[in-house]
């Protein structure tokens, strides 16, 4: 099914997806019991159909009811039903009304709700049955696919669902507008696709550059219109800021291509304009676009206040984009009008930490991403859905807010920042690497920026790894002694300056009465806050004499942040973070495993392909392979079952094996140190077992997928397969195993499970006594390369072995990482990574394998030659291993192991308030000072109501009143004159000349003498003149 | 017959003539316009078209006496003033001016710059622009300066503009998009692209 595989490298998208409401739609039909439908044989008043049902029901007494009353224009004129609430009704009940002979019949009354929330919530199950979330995006971005939804069309489902969705609305910015706050004298620049000049929503645009090859400044999409009409929009479809000063940037032509080049110019351009609040719909997964990056803080810190849209690759985690993705920005996630995160908008955590540390809490607010109303490409309104969406609405609340603010001195991007953070709502149930830090209030901002103090803040601004789901991943598993220490990213948030730094050490106090002096922390923070935030890394250990103590330790870290003012010299600002873990005694070590992250490489910055050749439009392997990202349900599915999964981010050589049971390596693209090889060797023979799953490498397959990357401009060729198999053969030769350089692809059944292998490799070589389990797949080597489709028989893809030294550990091995991968996954081998796990871990050989028919003799490796490394590849550009070397690249000298100092503990004897979220909130803010006024139904004076809005939401083209048009007015009567003036010439021309030959009209006069003639002469022929 | 009688009379054949001629007027006059907005549109990147250079190049000098200073805002720890002031922020004065009798304040720094006009540090870059003798240098570059900057550099006001936009990283310090020509040496105030590093 896969052939001719062809690859294409996306650096920058737009974010919006088409509707996702026909998928996520469901229709609940509710039976309210007590109301019926009575329906009669003809049209009847209201007051005859009274009696019809009184006169009908008098028979059974007992009865209560009465006729509900409908309240609309038609109620006047005769119907043929009615709608009778009847309470303990019961079918015998009905059939005197049924009996009555002008009722025709009864049937009760249904409500219709529609709802994304069921089937959008139930996302972990759907991802495993849909081939890809990506084509989702994927076809939303051609604009051939039609993916707007035009006004007007199926305009049924929209009257139903319209009315609430207007989002100005919905988050009260009319509050705002009534109080005279409008967005006036905020510059609002809209980096996009442009805009058509004159478009009737908008009055202040004042000025439109346009930054690419193409020679225009109009919106070819519609996606650029959208965006500055839901900040800016004054009519219809009303925007959040109609008077603020519009600066719109045309950096994506038609074809929706955009390079980093015409950015970085474009940026020079808004920081020169002096820009207040810039919206960015657009993102990458590049995070390694140093100049762009570069670029973006630049930006931020001349004051520009970026709002970017986080990205439309949910339900996936780890799929953060660029640059939402970083600590200057406010990256925005979606939601829907039910307030589901929405199913496109993508999860945390960021993954530019890996392997060593931790990513950060990414989005930072969600808002309305699903079906919201915005400005089209000509006129009139579109319904859209994305985080493209999402991040103008935000930019659009920070626009308003930054003009309700008197001193715009104190507006800056981390007090922007910290006044959504603070203000936003949780929404329950959702963990905070999918709504940050929760849904967006405007008016809770409003009041909490209007009595702002500069100062430092933390985003999380507690850590608490008990509470679940926000907390997720890390209520997921308690701490114990002996285990990786746990590590919280968290932001420092700086209002008080665009630099700052840490004044002395970051203080650990543990709470004595709440067992604070059962852990250790070691906190690591940025050197300078710049621009606006900077990291605190908080590790969490258990000490020693905790090692089989069960409860909950408190206690907080307490960090000073100064930054320089120019007015008495420094700033300073104290931010506590107050820390609550579970703790357990440390599990045994066969209920450990231990997840090497360390050789998992992954894009940015090489190109590392996709381990699923079959997903054609998604190339790159982006996710981070952590197991809180694309590894997520095979983590989860693994705590449920009882193991205790941590993540080694060091070289082999830094863990203990002594205590894990197994160490899993997954999908891995690096090289091994000689070192790390040797160490490995020991540990399996001191009884450490170890799980791969690899995948694909093939020289050829990688030649053939290679591809020109629009975007950078050069030929891209990868630089490992699916997985690095010529290091994992290194690694794994010492007990006569290798894995191939063969490609299979098919489904296939074991063990009474479906399985599906997607492109993975097979074991060329296995130890005699090892059991091997061999499949019929396809050869989709063949099948990428020559297009001819092969059914090999017996292909070896998993393997079993117990190491013959007393008391050595257990290696099996499995060719295809894919059906443990959340991305692209078909079919689940969770129940096959038990069956490997109960086998290293406990020495239980699963029967259903040993006993199965596939079983085959281990092969000796010697008909097939085992992979090379690709010739001339650039691993050693990316590894941590390798290093340039004249020839072949060799290794480096190994690193030391990472090193964590303790903070020395400052004991307090206090007890932490029970909730921690709540108690954190902004220092020196008081909500009460700035009073709303509360008001309802007003129409502000921004919104003239055009002629055709009143009661509709969409209309239907037609020319609004205003001055745009009035070009088109004037030119339609003069060329009407014109022509009229050309016809009456001609005429006055004619006129002339038959008044001076009046002889001419003699013939015309004959006429009936020449038709005479010919009536006589009836052979002859017609004259023809 | 009717038909045919009806055509040959004068003034229907009159009318016919007529109503084409407005078509044909009304349709060309139409597109005429068209292409004539569209070159309003694009006139702003016509490339034959002068660029009024609005950049005075009043030169900050000690003589004259400054009571406000625009300043490089977005340093990590550097700034640099509308004078050429490169300081540390602590020694930002009130008026966003370096104290220029803190030990760290210096004038026309070019300390990380290279022979090609290209620096390490951006303060750095900004103050060596804004010596008076690299003036004919920025002028020379004003007037040939690459189609892609019409925008930006029309909308620059001033000398210290004219220098924080110039010696900003752009689609000059790039190769291949995503890496920067020369990471050590990125922010130019000279006319020539950073020196091309292979990656």
């Amino acid at each position: 099914p896969c052939q001719n595989i062809t690859w294409y490298l996306y650096s920058v998208a737009l974010f919006f997806n088409e509707f996702l409401l026909t998928q996520c739609l469901m229709i609940i039909l509710l039976s309210l019991f007590p109301e019926y439908i009575v329906a009669f044989n003809g049209y009847f008043t209201a007051k005859a159909r009274s009696h019809f049902i009184s006169s009908a029901l008098r028979s059974a007494e007992a009865l209560d009811w009465h006729i509900v009353l409908r309240e609309n224009p038609a109620s006047d004129f005769p119907s043929d039903f009615e709608v009778v609430q009847i309470r303990q009704a019961s079918h015998s009940s009905l059939l005197p009304l049924e009996d009555h002979p002008y009722i025709k019949r009864v049937t009760p009354q249904r409500k219709v709700f529609r709802t994304l929330k069921a089937p959008c919530n139930n996302v972990t199950r759907w991802t495993q049955k849909w081939q890809s979330s990506r084509p989702l995006r994927r076809t939303s971005l051609s604009l051939a696919s039609g993916f707007w939804h035009a006004t007007g069309r199926h305009s049924r489902r929209r009257l139903l669902r319209a009315i609430p969705r207007h989002v100005a609305q919905i988050l009260q910015a009319d509050v705002l507008w009534q109080m005279g706050h409008t967005g006036s004298g905020v510059k609002v620049a809209v980096f996009d696709t442009g805009l058509i000049e004159k478009h009737p929503h908008f009055k202040n645009v004042k000025e439109r550059t346009n930054w690419t090859n193409e020679k225009t400044l109009d919106d070819g999409l519609g996606h650029g219109t959208f965006v500055a009409g839901v900040i800016a929009s004054m009519r219809e479809c009303q925007g959040f800021a109609p008077d603020s000063e519009l600066h719109i940037f045309r950096v994506f032509t038609n074809n929706q291509v955009s390079y980093t080049s015409w950015f970085l110019d474009a940026f020079n351009y808004a920081i020169l304009k002096k820009i207040d609040v810039l919206n960015l719909s657009i993102g990458g997964p590049d995070f390694m676009d140093h100049p762009f990056v570069d670029k973006v803080w630049e930006l931020t810190a001349n004051r520009v206040i970026m709002v970017s849209a986080i990205g439309n690759d949910g339900p996936l985690y780890g799929t953060l984009n660029n640059p939402a993705d970083q600590m200057d920005v406010i990256g925005v996630g979606g939601i829907d009008f039910e307030d589901n995160i929405a199913r496109f908008s993508s999860r945390g955590m960021t993954t530019w930490e890996l392997p060593g540390g931790y990513g950060r809490v990414k989005p930072d607010i969600v808002t309305y991403g699903s079906g919201v109303r915005g400005s089209g490409m000509k006129e009139g309104c579109r319904s859209l859905s994305g985080t493209s969406v999402a991040s103008p609405v935000v930019a659009g609340a920070v626009t308003l807010l930054v003009s309700t603010v008197l001193n715009r001195e104190l507006v800056n991007p981390a007090s922007m920042k910290q006044a959504l953070i603070a203000s936003a709502r949780r929404l329950p149930g959702v963990n905070m690497f999918e709504q940050g830090h929760g849904k967006l209030d405007l008016l809770r901002a409003f009041q909490i920026l209007n009595s702002y103090k500069p100062q430092a803040s933390l985003s999380p601004s507690y850590i608490d790894l008990t509470e679940c789901p926000y907390m997720w991943p890390y209520c997921s598993q308690p701490i114990y002694y002996g285990g990786m220490p746990t590590i919280v990213n968290v932001t420092i948030l700086n209002g008080m300056g665009v630099t700052g730094r840490i004044l002395d050490k970051p203080i650990w106090q543990p709470y004595l009465p709440q067992n604070g002096d059962h852990i250790d922390v070691a906190v690591s923070y940025s050197p300078v806050l710049w621009p606006w935030a900077g990291y605190l890394a908080v590790s969490i250990s258990v000490t020693k004499k905790s090692a089989s103590w069960e409860g909950i330790a408190q206690g907080h870290v307490m960090v000073t942040v100064s930054s320089p003012s120019e007015v008495d010299g420094e700033m300073t600002s104290t931010v506590k973070l107050p820390v609550k873990v579970k703790i357990v005694p440390t599990p045994p070590r066969s209920k450990r495993v231990l997840w090497d992250q360390y050789h998992n490489l992954r894009y940015p910055p090489g190109y590392f392909p996709r381990d699923n050749l079959c997903m054609k439009n998604d190339p790159l392997d982006w996710n981070g392979d952590h197991i809180h990202t694309n590894f997520r349900d095979m983590y989860q599915h693994l705590r449920s079952m009882g193991y205790f999964v941590e993540v080694l981010g060091a070289p082999i050589t830094c863990f203990d094996a002594s205590q894990y049971g197994t160490l899993m390596m997954v999908d891995s693209e690096e090289e091994y140190f000689p070192e790390e090889i040797t160490k490995l060797r020991r540990d399996i023979d001191k009884g450490l077992s170890l799980i791969v799953f690899s995948d694909w490498y093939n020289i050829s397959v990688m030649r053939k997928v290679k591809f020109y990357d629009e975007n950078t401009r050069q030929w891209w060729m990868p630089d490992t397969g699916g997985a690095n198999v010529p290091a994992l053969n290194d690694l794994i030769s010492v007990w006569g195993m290798a894995f191939s350089d063969g490609l299979y692809e098919g489904d296939f059944t074991m063990a009474d499970h479906d399985m599906y292998y997607a492109s993975g490799c097979s074991i060329a070589k296995f130890p005699e006594e090892g059991i091997v389990i061999a499949k019929t797949l396809k050869d989709q080597g063949l099948e990428v390369l020559k297009q001819e489709t092969v059914v090999v028989e017996g292909v070896p893809i998993l393997g079993m072995y117990q190491t013959p030294s007393e008391g050595g550990g257990r290696i099996a091995l499995y060719g295809d990482s894919n059906c443990i991968d959340d991305s692209h996954r078909q079919k689940d081998c969770f129940w096959l990574l038990d069956a490997l796990l109960q086998y290293t871990s406990y020495s239980l050989t699963p029967p259903s394998l040993t006993h199965s028919k596939s079983r085959v003799a281990p092969p000796a490796g010697s008909d097939r030659h085992l992979p090379e490394r690709l010739e001339g590849n650039h691993l050693y550009r990316y590894s941590k291993v390798l290093e340039a070397h004249l020839g072949d690249p060799k290794p480096r000298p190994l690193p030391a192991c990472p090193h964590l100092s303790w903070s020395k503990p400052q004991p307090l004897n206090e007890t932490a308030p029970s909730n921690l979220w709540k108690h954190q909130k902004l220092l020196s803010v008081d909500m009460d000072k700035v009073v709303l006024p509360n008001i309802r139904n007003y129409r502000p004076q921004v919104r003239p109501l055009s002629p055709g809005e009143s009661g509709a939401w969409d209309i239907p083209g037609g020319i609004m009143p205003g001055r745009y048009n009035q070009e088109v007015g004037q030119t339609i009567p003069m060329f009407a004159f014109l022509g009229a003036m050309v016809v009456l010439s001609f005429f006055v021309v004619q006129l002339t000349k038959s008044k001076n030959k009046p002889k001419r009209r003699k013939p015309r006069v004959k006429r009936p003498t020449y038709f005479q003639q010919q009536q006589l002469a009836p052979t002859g022929k017609n004259p023809t003149v | 017959m009717v038909l045919r009688r009806l055509l040959r009379k004068r003034w229907v054949l009159g009318v016919v003539f007529g109503l084409s001629l407005i078509y044909f007027l009304t349709s060309t006059l139409k597109q005429e316009e068209r292409t004539i907005l569209d070159r309003n549109l694009l006139e702003a990147r016509d490339p034959d078209h002068r660029i009024p250079w609005k950049v005075r190049f009043n030169l900050g000098n000690s003589s004259r006496q400054i009571t406000q200073c625009r300043n490089s805002i977005q340093g990590k720890t550097l700034l640099t003033d509308e004078l050429g002031y490169v300081c540390d922020r602590n020694d930002l004065l009130v008026n966003g001016c370096c104290n220029v009798n803190a030990p760290s304040s210096r004038q026309y720094i070019c300390k990380s710059c290279l022979a090609n006009g290209c620096c390490n540090i951006y303060e750095h870059c900004v103050s060596c622009c804004l010596q008076p003798d690299k003036q004919p240098l920025l002028e020379s570059f004003l007037n040939r300066a690459a189609d892609g900057f019409q925008n930006l550099f029309t909308a620059v006001e001033d000398h210290f503009e004219l220098c924080l936009a110039k010696c900003r990283t752009s689609s000059q310090s790039v190769q291949h998009e995503n890496t920067y020509r020369n990471p050590q040496a990125k922010y130019c105030y000279g006319e020539s692209p950073p020196e091309l590093l292979p990656i």
